[in-house]
């Protein structure tokens, strides 16, 4: 919901309006997705649906295909059988920031834009990152957090429809990490794009998503919304029941952890 | 040692035998973590510079020595004095710049064309599979072949003058940048043109902005060797047939047994080394700032 006037409430997505209006727009459309690597399938028809705004976790074990699915949307596996639509150029975070360490940073936010409105909104999303001032910094002159967060700026510097992310928080040390959270759903509520964001990390699947699916041996074994507030997840009592049913469903009982 | 004790070096556990006899241990002082102050780095790198210069200062006495004393005929080894009298007469005669020129611009004419032919075929086979195909094995196999022994077919096909010295120095540069080059582009990393892909970048686009600058520290190591060969070419080149040059000079010398001019020409050589070695590197680090190590914050 978007504050338009005093007091008016105009809704961001008709998805609000109780059924009454059509769902939002839909971004991702996967029907049947198949996948095998050398005759051993990964991926055993997958239907997948994401909708303008969706922040969609995708969890699984190592092994799982859920990788194989995220490069299958980015199109960087195209030998996959099945129908998939998804926009021309979906953003990718990848699990290593994967700049150019021949090209300062803000060229690296940049690359592959040519639109005269790339620059500025580059520039602001590098102040959105809190690496405003780092825009002629090599990438090698930067921590590996401020590397993530100038990948992020770049994800994001397309204005995306949908934005990709393969375990982009991986990488990361634990607080880095608790920040990269909050930077991202911050981002994420400014910028808007639908979101798939792959991880093997449970916690940060229920703290981030608005909905959350479960990959196990390339099916997807759950599929189901997350209904708590936007912030203060940890906190809530819905966190707890919603994390040990997802390790459940991972395969990991919660006295394991 | 005024090393603080703030790096413990887990990797390397004291050994009981080096522990001190009261029990106390002696955890992480590593020379390698002492990084001396700035100004003490600057008077420790011209106490090694003064160091290094010592060997050949000792040689240049000895030399000096042995010619003051007669202990070798001045017809083999002339006194560093003549050998710079020499010199600045060759330099006042203007006989000095004159044949310098000529073998510079020779060593710049190949260089120049070698090092296109290089790269531009290095960019071929290592951006297409017919490149590959056609090109890479037949010049992994001319390579293993040294270049001077072409001399004698070159001379046949091409005469004996400008163009045969010129086309040899640019064979001889062309293999150290096209071998260099095309290793560089074929390990330019998979995942950044992934992410090019992602970006949207056409083939051009990948081209200009992940695999050349991907290439270029493997283009920049060529480059440093072929330079080098490029004088030795130069040398033997410029011994034969040669009416200029500072090799026609030192032939010249030898004919009538001016071993100071000999002298003076391979010092010259030594100079075009030293100097086009050193702008290499220059161009290196300029180009290559990206990657430097030594940036600080």
């Amino acid at each position: 919901m978007v504050l338009d006037a005093p007091g008016t409430l105009t809704p961001a997505t008709t998805t609000d309006d109780a059924g009454a209006a059509a769902p939002a727009p839909v971004v991702v459309e996967a029907h049947d997705v198949r996948r095998a690597f050398d005759g051993r399938g990964v991926l055993h028809g997958i239907d997948l649906t994401v909708r303008r705004g969706e922040f969609v976790a995708l969890l699984g074990r190592s092994g799982s295909g859920k990788s194989t699915l995220l490069r299958i949307l980015a199109k960087l596996d195209t030998d996959a059988a099945g129908t998939v639509s998804v926009p021309a150029l979906p953003a990718v975070a990848f699990q290593d920031s994967r700049l150019l360490p021949w090209a300062r940073v803000l060229p690296n936010v940049l690359l592959g834009l040519r639109d005269a409105a790339a620059r500025e909104r580059a520039r602001t999303l590098l102040d959105d990152v809190g690496l405003g001032d780092r825009a002629r910094a090599w990438p090698r002159q930067l921590s590996g957090g401020e590397q993530q967060r100038v990948a992020l700026a770049r994800a994001l510097a397309g204005a995306p429809e949908l934005l990709l992310m393969d375990e982009p928080f991986g990488a990361l040390d634990a607080l880095t990490r608790i920040r990269m959270h909050r930077l991202l759903r911050d981002l994420v509520s400014r910028y808007s794009p639908a979101v798939v964001l792959v991880t093997h990390d449970v916690d940060e699947a229920v703290l981030l998503a608005d909905r959350v699916l479960v990959l196990t041996d390339g099916r997807l074994s759950l599929d189901e919304p997350i209904d708590l507030p936007a912030t203060g997840r940890r906190s809530h009592p819905g966190f707890t029941a919603l994390r040990s049913r997802l390790l459940t469903e991972l395969g990991v009982g919660d006295d394991d952890h | 040692m005024s090393a603080p004790p703030t790096a413990p070096s887990s990797a390397h556990p004291a050994h009981p035998d080096q522990l001190p006899a009261d029990g106390s241990v002696r955890v992480g002082i590593d020379d390698r973590f002492h990084r001396p102050a700035p100004r003490a780095a600057g008077v420790r790198r011209a106490a090694q510079i003064g160091s290094r210069a010592l060997g050949p200062l000792i040689v240049l006495a000895v030399w000096w020595l042995a010619a003051a004393q007669s202990w070798v005929s001045p017809i083999l080894l002339p006194a560093p004095g003549t050998v710079w009298d020499a010199a600045v007469d060759l330099v006042v005669s203007g006989k000095l710049q004159e044949n310098l020129a000529v073998s510079l611009v020779r060593a710049l004419t190949g260089l120049g064309i070698g090092i296109a032919v290089g790269a531009a075929l290095a960019l071929f086979t290592g951006l297409s599979k017919a490149g590959e195909v056609l090109i890479d094995s037949n010049v992994q196999m001319i390579r293993s072949m040294p270049i001077l022994a072409l001399q004698p077919l070159v001379i046949v096909w091409f005469g004996i003058g400008e163009p045969t010295k010129v086309l040899l120095v640019a064979l001889a540069v062309t293999f150290p940048v096209y071998i260099n080059t095309h290793a560089a582009i074929r390990a330019v990393d998979s995942r950044f043109v992934e992410l090019a892909t992602t970006r949207g970048l056409g083939r051009l686009a990948l081209i200009r902005r992940v695999v050349l600058p991907g290439a270029l520290p493997g283009f920049l190591t060529g480059l440093r060797f072929a330079t080098s060969i490029s004088w030795l070419v130069l040398v033997v080149a410029e011994q034969i047939n040669a009416t200029a040059g500072i090799g026609y000079l030192m032939t010249q010398a030898r004919t009538v047994a001016r071993t100071d001019v000999i002298l003076v020409g391979l010092a010259v050589y030594a100079l075009l080394g030293l100097v086009s070695d050193t702008l290499v590197r220059l161009i290196e680090r300029k180009a290559l700032s990206w990657s430097s190590t030594l940036q600080a914050r």
